[in-house]
């Protein structure tokens, strides 16, 4: 499928995704959808990185936070509409992404995922002691009571994240296809022989990192405004950075497809468990499920997909067989 | 016995390293090796296990830092440049053992250099079909034509070889330095491989040649270099150097 192909179909799904949401009476529904679509923008942020290019990031939550604090100081301060604070955290976050590269990405393997959870740390400590966005007492976000266009503030807010998670799709798979992800894949496979090849290393991943923390970046941007109420605690919470590592995983890291499927099954997985059990089960579960596939299925559901598909499926007469069976980015 | 280039035909050189040093910690690895190979050139570069013979290579391509000397390359500086940009100015390198990007299919392994090195180095630029084309032809020179749509893990050990090597030529260097690229191969393959590696040469690719088996570095080189214990101790017409009472001496003990 090309890449135009693909963005009209992503966009046909999100705006199916919104044309649903009004049919919808229940508003819960559309606060767990929402909560759902977050993960989505989060697991394929974190893939870029953490699938593309093999640095495993825990540091998630600092990303989120910088989204969401910026936003709700920016909104405070000078009153902006969402829809400009969520490029803002973008570029912010963008930047953080390029510097943590920096100073990090020359680590490899653990040390860099101890670098990341560090920068969380950081981040924590800093917002916890920054009193103008309420410090560790948090602060309350007013919702305006009309949204643009949309008649509830909520329907607004589920608009917002569809559009960002549908373009976090396509930023992740266009990159997949591009020379640039090509290049991700080799230093992922080998940083020496991709060196040796004229891959340029340390620059590919530095674009990475900031592509991936711009994205969770502006997910982070419209969260004060779903919560309404935000504090460091609950914003630095575990659960974001393990769902946005175990998302992938679970679903696969080799294709755009995998966080999507892995968001969208924990992601729905944690609401419904919420409701029905206890909001403290839920990463629990995530847990539990986590071994379970590293141990099971270690390539997630695609590989575990391509395994039982084997490799005979013709793309030209099967396109989307031959999307979740091909063999290109399957690992050894 | 030792030819040391002289400054009138420098200039002629592919490349000229000189008084390459490299220590880890307190260990000198490299001590003050020179290393000059000409244009079109086969060179051999043979050593004890240990002498500094991947060192040198790591230092030439720029994987490893030198702590001295300076290296120039095609009548260009080349110690303040990273190992990809040495890679598209034409200095290229097969590893001792391969190593492929296994998640790529062999066509897409050889994508990587064509579109990062070949494409990048300005002048030419290949199009999508001309890249496809470029890999799946050296993909058949290299007699893996059959394979092209197979991951690296399918291949067999000389199969695996022959990648390493096409991907370093897709680089489309001027120079190859080949380290050990025929360990570990039955006698048959070594010639298999060893016909490549001529062929290569035939069309103007100066090579270095690291190797352990003197069967292969003496039909192969025209020129052969001996490193022991990180100093260059021989340097010569391979006949000569053989005879020479030091090299007997290190590879037999004195």
């Amino acid at each position: 499928m090309s890449n135009g192909r693909f963005i009209l179909l992503a966009c046909l799904v999100g705006v199916a995704l919104v044309g649903a949401s009004t049919f919808v009476t229940n508003e819960y529904y559309v606060f767990a959808a929402y909560f759902v679509l977050q993960y989505v923008v989060l697991a394929t942020a974190w893939n870029i990185l953490g699938g593309y290019v093999g640095y495993v990031n825990f540091g998630t939550t600092a990303f989120l936070a910088i989204g969401l604090y910026s936003a709700a100081a920016l909104n405070k301060w000078l009153d902006l509409p969402i829809p400009v604070l969520i490029p803002i955290a973008g570029v912010l976050c963008g930047a953080v992404g390029l510097a943590m590269g920096y100073l990090t990405i020359r680590l490899r393997g653990v040390y860099f995922t101890i670098a990341t959870l560090a920068l969380s740390v950081v981040v924590q400590t800093f917002i916890t002691n920054w009193d103008y966005v309420g410090g560790s007492r948090g602060i309350y976000i007013m919702r305006p009571t009309d949204a643009p266009v949309f008649g509830s503030y909520v329907a607004y807010l589920f608009f917002l994240m569809t559009v960002l998670a549908v373009a976090s799709v396509i930023v992740a798979r266009v990159i997949e296809r591009s020379t640039f992800g090509f290049g991700l894949a080799a230093i992922r496979d080998d940083e020496t022989a991709a060196a040796a090849s004229g891959v340029p290393v340390l620059r590919l991943k530095l674009v990475a990192a900031a592509i991936s923390g711009a994205l969770m970046g502006m997910a982070g941007a419209p969260l004060p405004f779903y919560l309404t109420y935000v504090e460091p605690t609950s914003s630095f919470s575990l659960a974001y950075t393990v769902n946005s590592v175990a998302m992938p995983l679970v679903g696969g890291t080799t294709s755009w497809l995998g966080p999507v499927i892995g968001a969208v099954l924990l992601g729905t997985m944690q609401q419904a468990m919420t409701v029905l059990i206890s909001s403290s089960v839920n990463l629990l579960v995530v847990g539990v499920l986590l071994v379970i596939f590293v141990i099971a299925a270690p390539n997630g559901i695609l590989g575990l997909i391509r395994s039982l598909g084997g490799k005979k499926v013709d793309p030209e007469t099967n396109p989307l067989a031959a999307m979740l069976v091909t063999e290109k980015r399957s690992s050894p | 016995m030792t030819t040391e280039a002289s400054p009138a035909v420098a200039n002629d050189l592919i490349l000229d390293a000189r008084g390459i040093t490299k220590r880890f910690g307190g260990f000198v690895a490299l001590n003050n090796v020179d290393l000059a190979v000409r244009p079109g050139e086969r060179l051999g570069l043979i050593g004890p296990n240990g002498s500094g013979k991947s060192t040198l290579t790591n230092c030439l391509c720029g994987a490893l830092k030198t702590d001295g000397g300076s290296i120039s390359f095609a009548g260009r500086a080349i110690d303040s440049l990273s190992s990809y940009q040495r890679a598209r100015l034409g200095l290229g390198r097969s590893f001792q053992l391969p190593r492929p990007f296994h998640s790529l299919s062999l066509l897409d392994n050889l994508r990587i250099p064509l579109v990062y090195a070949v494409n990048a180095r300005g002048g030419t630029h290949l199009t999508e079909p001309q890249i496809r084309a470029r890999s799946t032809e050296l993909l058949g020179e290299f007699g893996l034509g059959g394979k092209l749509h197979r991951l690296p893990g399918d291949l067999t050990q000389v199969e695996m070889r022959k990648l390493e090597l096409a991907r370093a030529m897709a680089t489309d260097p001027t120079l190859l330095v080949s380290d050990e690229a025929l360990a570990g191969l039955s006698h048959s393959e070594v010639d298999e491989i060893l016909a490549l590696l001529l062929a290569l040469n035939k069309r103007g690719v100066a090579v270095i040649f690291i190797e352990h088996i003197m069967r292969a570095v003496m039909a192969f080189s025209e020129r052969l270099v001996v490193l022991v214990a990180g100093e260059k101790i021989a340097d010569g017409a391979p006949k000569d150097v053989i005879a020479d009472e030091r090299v007997i001496g290190a590879y037999l003990g004195q």
